[in-house]
C-alpha cells in the first residue's frame, strides 16, 4: 500500500481490550510536536498479544511513529472511545475511503466470525494506495479508484449506490432497523466522502440510523477533559468524538455542519 | 538535614493545599476523568470554567497543534453553575482533594450569580474568576484593563465568603497593574497565566484552522512568557502567585517556584502525560530535600515585596 505504514504494537492487554473501531492515544517524541496522535487499531490479535495501526505518514508525528523499529518502545494509552456496534444478523457493508480503510481489518474479521455477510467497498486515489483484498478475509470486497487504476473508476459511493440499487440482494423489506431486514453500513473516510454516501443514502430511503460512522476529528486529550474533539450534533450542539464516538449512528450528525467545520 | 520537606502551601483565607502541584482549569473537567492521574500527588483540582447557564461551546475546529503547543478555544462548553452545584459538588465534598471552581461569565452580574451559587455549596473549595472573557457590553475582556478586573473581583469578593483566586490574562500591556488591582479588590490569590492568544492558517483550506479565527496557545512555547509574568508579578503583589503556563518537568515547576510561585497549576501536560502530576510532585520534594528547604516558599529566589525593574 503505497504511502502506508503499518506499526504492529506487542501488548497483550490492550490486544485483549480493544473493540473493533476503538482508538488509542499514541505518544509521539518528534521535535517541538505536543499532543499525542489518535489511531484507530486497524486490528488486534488476542492471542498473540499484538495490535496493528495503518496509517500515512503526513508529519512530523507519523513520520516519527514510521521510523520506529523492532523493539522500540511506544507510550499507547488506550482502547479509548466506542468501537462499531457490530451485532446483528442483517448484510453488513463496509464503506472505506482513502485511510479510512485503516479502522477495517478488525472490524471486518469481527462481522465474519458472528457469521454476517460482509462485503467491502474500499475507494482510494490509486490503485497503490488500496489495501489488499486478502485483508478482509471472508469478505466481498469491490474497488474503485479516482484514477480507474483498480476496480471502477470513480468514487466508492458510486459502488455503494450501485450495490443499493440492487436491492434483491438483500432480504426485503429492506427498511432498516428492527425490520429483519436491509443491510447494516460502516463507513470510516474524508467528510466528502461521507457527505456524498449520506447523500446516496437518503436517495435510496436507507434509515441513517443503519450507518455507522468512524469519526474523524482533530483531538487533543482523548478521554474527554480537553472538550476539543467535538462534532456537531443533529439534536444541537456537539458530541465528544472521543467519548461518545469515534463510532457514532450517522443520524447523530449534523451533516451540513460538519462539512462545514471539517470541509468548507 | 531536611528528609520529610513540607509541600502544603497557604493559598489564602484558609485555602491550605497538601502539594503545590494543581491541575489548571480546563485541563481536568470536572476532576471526573482522567483516572490516570495519581491524585495523592495533587493539591487541587480547578474545574472547567462554569458560567451561569449551560453553553454549548463553539462549533469544530476547536484546537489545533502549533510548535511545542497547542490553541484552544472551546467556548466555554460546561453544564451550568447549578448542574455543578448540584451534581458534582457532592461528589467532591467526598473527596480528600480540594475543587476549585472556575468562575466564567460575560457580565459582572453572571459572575456574581455563579459566585453566589456557589457559596456555601460542600464541595467547593475556591473559586478561580477566569477574568479573560469578554465583557458584552464593552466587548473588551474584564482582565485588559484594571479598573474592569477590580470590579468584577471586588463584586465576586462581596458575594461568597470563599477563598478567591484571580486568572490573570497574560494579553495585557501590563500584568503588574491588573495584579495589583486585584489584590486592591479582595482577591486572596492570582493564577499567572492564562493563555495567549493566537492563530494558526490552514493554506490549504484558506482559513484559520479554529473555527473561531484565534485561540488560546498554552504548552511549552508559552512558559518562558509565563514564568517572566510570575517573576515579574510575585514581585509586586502581596499575596500568593500560582504559576500556570506550559510546565511539563519538575524543572519547568521549580522554575515557577524559584521565580516566586507560591504553587502552580499544570495544563497541557495533564493531555499528554498524565503521570506528570506525580513525578512533578516528586521531584519538588526531593529538590527541597537536596537544597535542605523546609518549605515551599522557601525555594522562592527573591524576597517578596522587593520591587524590581526586570
Amino acid at each position: 500500500m503505497g504511502g502506508a505504514v503499518e506499526l504492529v504494537v506487542s501488548h497483550p492487554p490492550s490486544a485483549v481490550a480493544v473493540a473493533p473501531g476503538q482508538f488509542f492515544q499514541l505518544a509521539v517524541n518528534a521535535p517541538h510536536t505536543i499532543l499525542r496522535r489518535p489511531y484507530s487499531a486497524a486490528w488486534s490479535d488476542s492471542a498473540g498479544g499484538r495490535i496493528g495501526f495503518i496509517f500515512n505518514v503526513v508529519g512530523a508525528g507519523s513520520t516519527w511513529l514510521a521510523a520506529l523499529g523492532e523493539g522500540d518502545e511506544l507510550d499507547l494509552l488506550g482502547p479509548l472511545g466506542r468501537g462499531f456496534d457490530l451485532d446483528g444478523k442483517r448484510s453488513a457493508i463496509c464503506v472505506a475511503g482513502g485511510l479510512g480503510v485503516a479502522v477495517f481489518p478488525g472490524v471486518i474479521q469481527a462481522l465474519v466470525a458472528r457469521g454476517r455477510t460482509v462485503t467491502v467497498l474500499q475507494g482510494a486515489r490509486t490503485a497503490a494506495q488500496l489495501l489488499p483484498a486478502a485483508r478482509f478475509a471472508g469478505a466481498e470486497v469491490q474497488v474503485a479508484t479516482d484514477d480507474g487504476s483498480a476496480g471502477q473508476h470513480g468514487s466508492v459511493v458510486d459502488l455503494l449506490a450501485n450495490l443499493l440499487s440492487h436491492r434483491e440482494q438483500f432480504p426485503p423489506p429492506f427498511t432498516g432497523e428492527g425490520q429483519g431486514g436491509g443491510v447494516d453500513i460502516l463507513t470510516c473516510g474524508p467528510t466528502p466522502m461521507l457527505t456524498a454516501l449520506i447523500d446516496a443514502a437518503r436517495r435510496q430511503e436507507i434509515p441513517l440510523s443503519s450507518i455507522q460512522v468512524a469519526l474523524e476529528t482533530p483531538m487533543g486529550c482523548g478521554v474527554g477533559t480537553c472538550l476539543g474533539c467535538a462534532a456537531p450534533r443533529s439534536a444541537g450542539g456537539y458530541l465528544l468524538t472521543c467519548q461518545e464516538g469515534p463510532c457514532v449512528r450517522a443520524d447523530r450528525i449534523e451533516w451540513d455542519a460538519m462539512t462545514d467545520a471539517f470541509h468548507g | 538535614m531536611v528528609e520529610r520537606p513540607d509541600l502544603t502551601v497557604e493559598l489564602g483565607r484558609g485555602l491550605r493545599l497538601r502539594s503545590p502541584v494543581m491541575v489548571a482549569s480546563g485541563t481536568f473537567g470536572y476532576g471526573f476523568e482522567a483516572p490516570q492521574v495519581d491524585r495523592a500527588a495533587l493539591g487541587a483540582i480547578v474545574s472547567k470554567g462554569t458560567t451561569l447557564r449551560a453553553r454549548e461551546g463553539n462549533a469544530p475546529i476547536r484546537i489545533a497543534e502549533t510548535p511545542s503547543g497547542m490553541l484552544n478555544a472551546i467556548g466555554l462548553q460546561n453544564p451550568g453553575v447549578d448542574h455543578v452545584a448540584r451534581v458534582y459538588a457532592p461528589q467532591w465534598a467526598t473527596w480528600d482533594l480540594p475543587v476549585i471552581v472556575n468562575v466564567a461569565g460575560d457580565s459582572v452580574e453572571e459572575y456574581v450569580a455563579v459566585a453566589r451559587r456557589l457559596d456555601g455549596v460542600a464541595g467547593v473549595a475556591a473559586l478561580e474568576l477566569n477574568i479573560s472573557c469578554p465583557n458584552v457590553q464593552s466587548g473588551l475582556q474584564f482582565g485588559v484593563d484594571p479598573a474592569m478586573a477590580a470590579e468584577v473581583t471586588r463584586a465576586v469578593r462581596a458575594a461568597t465568603e470563599l477563598p478567591l483566586i484571580v486568572k490573570l490574562t497574560p494579553n495585557v500591556t501590563d500584568i503588574v497593574a491588573i495584579a495589583r488591582a486585584v489584590e486592591d479588590a479582595g482577591a486572596d490569590a492570582v493564577s499567572a497565566i492564562n493563555t495567549y492568544v493566537g492563530m494558526s492558517i490552514d493554506v490549504r483550506r484558506r482559513r484559520p484552522v479554529v473555527s473561531r479565527g484565534s485561540g488560546g496557545l498554552s504548552g511549552p512555547a508559552i512558559k518562558p512568557l509565563a514564568l517572566h509574568a510570575v517573576w515579574q508579578v510575585a514581585a509586586e503583589v502581596h499575596i500568593p502567585v500560582i504559576g500556570v503556563g506550559g510546565i511539563m518537568t519538575p524543572n519547568d515547576a521549580l522554575e515557577f517556584l524559584l521565580a516566586g510561585a507560591a504553587a502552580v497549576q499544570l495544563g497541557t501536560v495533564n493531555y499528554i502525560r498524565p503521570q506528570a502530576a506525580a513525578e512533578i510532585h516528586d521531584g519538588i520534594a526531593g529538590y527541597m530535600v537536596q537544597h535542605g528547604l523546609a518549605g515551599i516558599r522557601g525555594l522562592q529566589i527573591r524576597p517578596t515585596s522587593v520591587l524590581t525593574n526586570v
